[in-house]
């Protein structure tokens, strides 16, 4: 019975998942262009791919930008929990901001940073620099600042996801345990590191796990604010993936990323499940 | 002294959460004259005109209503396969579950770049290339790992001495999950329809490939291409962003706290 | 409700109402009201055919990687679609467009720009139509000139001096001296040919002498001399580029002629009545160089409609739409004739002294690898124009290398 039950999600994930993957993997062992048409050519495309600079550069960035993102999202998550869970009046009103940015479609967040970092009419060199307007900077034209920018981007967006599953962990601290500590003298940050962070441990890895995979996967902010510009230092694997696969038609290299890709994320998260959250499993 | 603290990191944490909407809402409601003022003011000149124009001209609500169609006929499967596939695996036993959950989450973080080749081909091939069913079947497939999940941890929470009433009573696995079980869940089945739901409301990949078609066109595309050829309505562009996130904003009003404690229950513990 | 939904697909074969309904994809029209002018016209006089506009994004190269997917699947739902100047090789070689050499004479060919025709023709045949071209065009503040007496820049140097003297006078933090476009896309291509073309060089040898002098003029003397470019030049496309001009924002902005219109409303624009357009500058010992751009029709390998498909591309591409679209959008024409033509010229002026322009602009190199060549060649540019510090014999060196392994790639 359970099997008839599960048939049609086995039907689902097995059709628009699985299949496509295999079909992917397939094709990263072809050459295959419109032009050239498609010929078997084993693991060439793999070993193109292990000397192309402008992949190396894109694999560089993507591991900056997941480090740097979903560290700075979860302190900022955790943050963002532990302020608005002090809150009595209003409640209601900081839980829906702090959901706001994570409502934002990406593309819409992807467009509003875009402007916020603009060289003339953008409010951050505005507050920067205010009329001097000779002082003001192009943020997304120059490697460094146009990954901090995006790195910012995806940092607004999804903090407020950590928080909010931070947040949902943080209900199940029971009250009295922390006023016990706060009897027994403890301090804040004392109660914080030996009370609140056990407890909400596995909200929070549950967090890093998707925070991490999703950063991995990120596109849609790199395509609408640099494209992978200046000359792809802020190009991600995803978007490198994309753009060797449709616009410039190497289907068999473009498949070749696209399983890299799967390839480091599966790893991933298969080591973050292992070593830190095997608990919530099986238990 | 500590009370001050927390007001001041309240104040950062909503500033850093509201000041980039509140810029782009009053960007939207400044005129062209001023919009292209340097140095930028932060003020609008209170202009609705851009309102207009997106709410008449540019077929904008035409986008809005697909996105609405897409995302809950979306919800809907997700939710209800999810149902179905959560219950069997909460109650497996612990040796199999953790595979079984394992290859779910392995399912969820597949590249979009990664099955976009193979599921265009078979959409093309069963004509669905700019049709609702086209966007709405891949979605299902790609947001039903994330269900299970959710479901399946919430279920399994559930004690068992409540199916084996219902099977005292005599209910057959169906009306068991249906009747018993789903009503018992609803504040996870909620909290999991809301995260398909806005998924599906921001998803752009996909949509950027299938829905081709202007008139098929759901918002996150249809803001992408607003910019003109020649010309970058950033005032149209902000009141777009505007009215496009407002469903959600008012989604998330409605229903914060059932968000906060579905997630709670679903993914502690 | 999921049964409603699934009936509800869209898009129409032909209906058994002896209407052939041909599919028309195009990028998102700046101007609608002339395209469904036009059409309204089309379907008055061919009552048989019905003409679904489909429109795709505005870039050209979002344009293309859509376009070419549906293809390369066989996608039989588009009958027609627009091309850039670049894509005829790669849509002949690859097969995706239909050979028009019968539909399309030698004698009609000769009523347009050969460098028009020359781009839709691929190993002898000709594979599309071309509907209007464009070409680099210098747009200069009049006002500015005459007030500190500097005629119109004739070289790349003067252009610099000028705008250096028209900001020492005005010292406005809001003005600079040059807006073009310099993002990482097909339009940094474009500059750079012009550039690159009028010191002598060419774009497929980067590592030239002639090559690397433009580089070196475009990032010492453009890109990264203070105040003669914005900062965000590297981030510009067109519209922005035009928008800091039109805005009152540049002395000197480098453009397709479209901008002129856009310029001189004074709804949209700053500067109206206070612009006026040339010849792009050249180095001392070269000659100036607009680079060729435009759009034809091509009909799809796929459709099943080819006669009909053909008879609304030759609609469309007629001197009567021709001129619709010149004296209502400021499309230059890439028919001849048009160029005497009174509508045309009370629209656009400037045209008659440009067509010595249009008639002379340089392609970007034809290959069906074009699109791979073109992101190799942008993150090159993009890297030697955009650091200061780097060395641009030794990037153009490996641009070079790897331009020519793609197009060896090509041989084999």
């Amino acid at each position: 019975m359970g099997i008839i039950m599960m048939a049609p999600a086995v039907l689902f994930l097995c059709g628009f998942l699985v299949f496509p993957v295999l079909s992917t993997m397939v094709n990263s062992l072809y050459r295959d262009s419109p032009l050239t048409g498609r010929e078997f050519c084993g693991l060439d495309n793999y070993r193109r791919l292990a000397g192309d600079g402008q992949a190396l550069d894109t694999m560089e960035f993507t591991f900056i930008f997941v480090m740097a993102s979903v560290s700075l999202e979860m302190a900022a998550g955790v943050l963002i929990a532990l302020a608005i869970n002090r809150v009595v009046t209003g409640r209601g009103f900081f839980r829906a901001s702090v959901i706001l940015p994570w409502a934002v479609p990406t593309v819409v967040a992807a467009i509003m940073w875009k402007y916020i970092f603009n060289d003339q009419y953008g409010i951050v060199n505005y507050l920067l620099h205010g009329d001097s307007l000779r002082m003001y900077s192009a943020w997304l034209a120059r490697p460094s600042t146009a990954r901090l920018a995006i790195i910012l981007a995806d940092v607004w967006k999804s903090s407020s996801f950590v928080a909010l599953i931070a947040l949902a962990g943080l209900q199940t601290v029971p009250e009295e345990l922390m006023e016990a500590a706060r009897m027994d003298g403890a301090g804040p940050s004392r109660r914080f590191f030996r009370i609140t962070l056990p407890l909400i441990r596995p909200a929070l890895l549950v967090a890093l796990l998707f925070r991490v995979m999703d950063a991995f996967r990120v596109f849609d902010l790199v395509y609408v604010m640099t494209q992978g510009a200046p000359s792809g230092k802020t190009g991600v694997l995803q978007f490198f993936g994309y753009l060797k696969m449709f616009p410039e038609q190497q289907y068999g290299y473009g498949s070749a990323v696209a399983v890299v890709v799967f390839l480091i994320i599966a790893v991933l998260s298969v080591i973050l499940v292992r070593t830190l959250g095997r608990r919530m499993m099986t238990e | 002294m500590r009370r001050l603290w927390t007001v001041l990191v309240l104040i950062a944490v909503l500033l850093f959460c509201l000041g980039p909407v509140l810029w782009i809402l009053s960007t939207s409601l400044k005129s062209p004259g001023l919009v292209s003022r340097r140095p930028p003011s932060l003020l609008p000149d209170l202009y609705w005109d851009s309102y207009r124009m997106v709410l008449q001209e540019r077929g904008f609500l035409r986008s809005m209503g697909n996105s609405l169609l897409v995302s809950s006929v979306t919800t809907l499967f997700t939710v209800a396969i999810g149902v179905l596939a959560a219950y069997p695996l909460s109650r497996m036993s612990g040796r199999w579950r953790g595979p079984a959950l394992g290859l779910v989450l392995a399912a969820s973080m597949f590249p979009q770049v990664s099955i976009a080749g193979a599921v265009y081909r078979m959409l093309m091939s069963l004509g669905l290339l700019n049709t609702f069913p086209g966007l709405i079947l891949p979605y299902t497939g790609l947001m039903l790992p994330l269900a299970i999940w959710m479901l399946t941890s919430f279920f399994r929470r559930l004690p068992p001495e409540l199916e084996e009433a219902a099977v005292m009573d005599g209910c057959g696995p169906w009306t068991t999950v249906w009747r018993v079980f789903a009503p018992v869940a609803a504040p996870a089945v909620l909290t999991t329809a809301i995260l398909v739901f806005i998924y599906a409301w921001n998803e752009f990949f996909f949509a950027l490939l299938i829905m081709t078609n202007p008139v098929m066109q759901t918002v996150p595309v249809a803001i992408a291409k607003f910019p003109g050829q020649y010309r970058v309505p950033w005032s149209e562009l902000s009141a777009a962003a505007i009215v496009a996130v407002l469903p959600l904003v008012a989604m998330v009003l409605l229903l914060q706290r059932r968000i906060v404690s579905g997630l709670s229950s679903g993914t502690t513990r | 409700m999921a049964a409603c939904v699934f009936l509800s697909s869209c898009g129409g074969e032909s209906r058994d109402d002896g209407v052939t309904r041909i599919s028309v994809l195009t990028w998102r029209p700046n101007s609608p009201a002339t395209w469904q002018e036009a059409i309204d016209r089309f379907h008055e006089r061919n009552p048989d055919v019905e003409v679904i506009l489909e429109t795709g994004p505005s870039s050209s190269t979002q344009l293309h990687d859509m376009l070419s997917q549906r293809l390369r699947n066989r996608d039989t739902s588009v009958d027609v679609f627009v091309m850039d100047v670049v894509w005829p090789p790669e849509f002949a070689e690859v097969g995706w467009a239909l050979p028009l050499d019968g539909s399309f004479p030698e004698e009609e060919r000769e009523l347009f720009f050969d460098g028009c025709v020359e781009a839709v023709t691929w190993k002898g045949s000709v594979y599309g139509v071309p509907f209007f071209l464009d070409a680099g065009v210098l747009f200069c503040r009049s006002d500015l000139l005459e007030k500190y007496g500097l005629p119109v820049p004739e070289t790349w140097g003067q252009l610099v001096a000028a705008a250096d003297s028209v900001l020492k006078g005005e010292d406005d933090p809001a003005l600079y001296g040059y807006s073009a476009q310099m993002a990482q896309y097909e339009g940094l291509i474009c500059n750079m040919l012009e550039l690159t073309g009028s010191a002598g060089g060419s774009l497929m040898e980067p590592e030239s002498p002639e090559a690397l002098r433009a580089l070196r003029f475009a990032r010492d003397s453009l890109v990264h001399l203070d105040g003669m470019t914005p900062p965000g030049i590297l981030t510009y496309r067109e519209q922005e580029s035009l928008e800091l001009f039109a805005s009152g924002g540049a002395v000197f902005h480098r453009n397709w002629p479209y901008a002129w219109a856009l310029c001189a409303d004074p709804e949209m624009s700053q500067v109206a009545g206070k612009v006026v357009i040339s010849i792009l500058p050249r180095f001392p010992e070269g000659e100036s160089v607009s680079a060729l751009g435009g759009w034809s029709f091509g009909v799809s390998a796929y459709s099943a409609h080819p006669d009909e498909a053909f008879r609304f591309i030759s609609f469309m591409t007629s001197e009567e739409v021709q001129r619709l679209f010149a004296a209502e959008v400021g499309k230059p024409p890439a028919r001849r004739s048009l160029y005497a033509d009174s509508l045309v010229l009370a629209a656009n002026p400037h045209f008659q002294e440009m067509e010595a322009v249009f008639e002379n602009a340089v392609p970007r190199p034809g290959s069906p690898l074009y699109p791979q060549v073109s992101n190799r060649l942008q993150g090159f540019l993009h890297s030697a124009i955009g650091e200061s510090e780097g060395s641009i014999p030794a990037m153009a060196e490996e641009a070079g290398r790897d331009i020519r392994e793609i197009l060896d790639r090509l041989e084999e």
